[in-house]
């Protein structure tokens, strides 16, 4: 392969964030095209190199190319968006139903929350595993947070051999789902800045668990919370099924960012600095894939 | 806006589709065809070719199998499936009306 072709290539496998094996097939396709197209250059008296040069431009922009082929590959069905915005859509029945309350209900949630998120882990890792997988991981995050709120000093040393490992567990599978596109790593974490948001501005503290005032709080905003979950599930449905990369974008980060700064801003009086440094931490650790993308497009 | 490009923009799949229904061919001799056969009419990114190659295979109308050619080389061989070959004969039918009813309006003493 010339350095003209290969430089080429490598500028469209970059650009085209889709499933690795249509990625490698594409690529292989447009480099069956520059070798046959090199060769007639080659067989009408043109030197190798300038064969190349002129092969490699009448393929046009690889941007363009990888851009129309992200469009053609990356809208999935019907069945995926749905299946995709099950989780959330599971969680605000939860809390529709208040069977939140109920230990049976949160555990058969949890066993199929574990249990999709494993299957499609090992079955390619298809785009309506991210949000199930972001579920999955919540209770890592949420067990970090509860440590630091033990009483006497105690969750201080709980929380620094745990954090560590918890935070070493979350980074590997984020860089696994970035590798596959920086954006399934925000699909998959869209629900942490909602639910901290809310359990933040609930008046979430010591003993978050056993206070009954806490309790009654969470009852009376069940509605908001279930219109959140629900509007998670338009989002997770809108980027899925969106064509435009975009699109997506826009689809995937209007809803959690919206409902964090209307939760927050409501009940901005309720939240301590460490509440805020853990919104700031959700919605940074949300963001930071689009940016990221955005970056590597440049 | 170009109107030929949006012509070809809009008749594309057509296009497609009948030339890969005489037979299995790649996207090299698709661009070779269509320029051959049009008089240098269609030109394009010749890269663009392949997301209309893909978007046609996702929508079922026609198939793409790898064959290895004696010198080692790949190539990816387009085939039409029954499905496009019904979408043709659909576009072929609805092509010929059109273009009739155009010549009626534009060159009506020619009809």
């Amino acid at each position: 392969m010339t350095a003209n072709a290969s430089h080429y290539l490598n500028r469209f496998k970059a650009y085209l964030k889709i499933d690795q094996s249509i990625r490698d097939d594409a690529a292989q396709e447009l480099y069956a095209h520059l070798q046959d197209k090199t060769q007639e250059l080659e067989d009408s008296g043109l030197s190798k190199e300038e064969a190349s040069s002129l092969a490699v431009q009448s393929l046009g922009s690889p941007e363009l190319i990888a851009q129309q082929l992200y469009e053609t590959h990356a809208q999935g069905s019907w069945k995926e968006a749905v299946f995709g915005a099950l989780p959330h859509l599971l969680v605000a029945f939860l809390f529709a139903s208040y069977y939140w309350h109920s230990i049976i209900s949160l555990s058969l949630v949890l066993s199929l929350t574990v249990g999709t998120a494993i299957y499609g882990w090992h079955r390619g890792k298809p785009v309506w595993l991210f949000p199930w997988l972001g579920y999955y991981l919540m209770p890592v995050v949420v067990t970090g947070i509860l440590l630091l709120s033990l009483p006497q000093g105690r969750g201080w040393i709980a929380a620094l051999i745990y954090i560590p490992l918890a935070a070493f567990a979350l980074v590997h599978i984020v860089r696994q789902t970035a590798r596959r596109d920086w954006l399934y790593a925000s699909l998959m974490l869209a629900p942490m800045p909602v639910l901290f948001g809310w359990f933040l501005s609930l008046g979430a503290g010591t003993g978050v668990l056993a206070n009954d005032m806490w309790m009654a709080r969470l009852q009376a905003n069940a509605s908001g919370i279930v219109i959140s979950f629900i509007a998670l599930a338009v989002a997770t449905i809108g980027f899925i099924r969106l064509k435009s990369r975009t699109h997506k974008i826009l689809s995937l980060l209007t809803p959690p960012v919206v409902i964090l700064l209307a939760v927050t801003l409501a009940s901005r009086a309720s939240i301590d600095p460490w509440g805020w440094l853990i919104l700031l931490f959700s919605l940074l650790a949300f963001a930071m894939p689009v940016w990221m993308q955005a970056k590597a497009y440049q | 806006m170009n109107y030929g490009r949006e012509l070809l923009k809009g008749n594309t799949d057509s296009l497609l589709l009948c030339l890969i229904s005489r037979q299995p061919t790649y996207g090299y001799q698709i661009v070779k065809e269509l320029e051959k056969r049009s008089n240098g009419y269609f030109q394009f990114k010749e890269g663009t070719l392949y997301p209309a190659l893909h978007r046609l295979e996702r929508e079922g109308l026609i198939e793409g199998k790898w064959q290895i050619l004696a010198n080692g080389q790949q190539r990816r061989y387009y085939y039409i499936t029954e499905k496009g070959h019904n979408v043709l004969a659909t576009r072929l039918e609805t092509w010929q009306d059109f273009s009739s009813a155009v010549k009626a309006v534009i060159q009506p003493e020619t009809v």
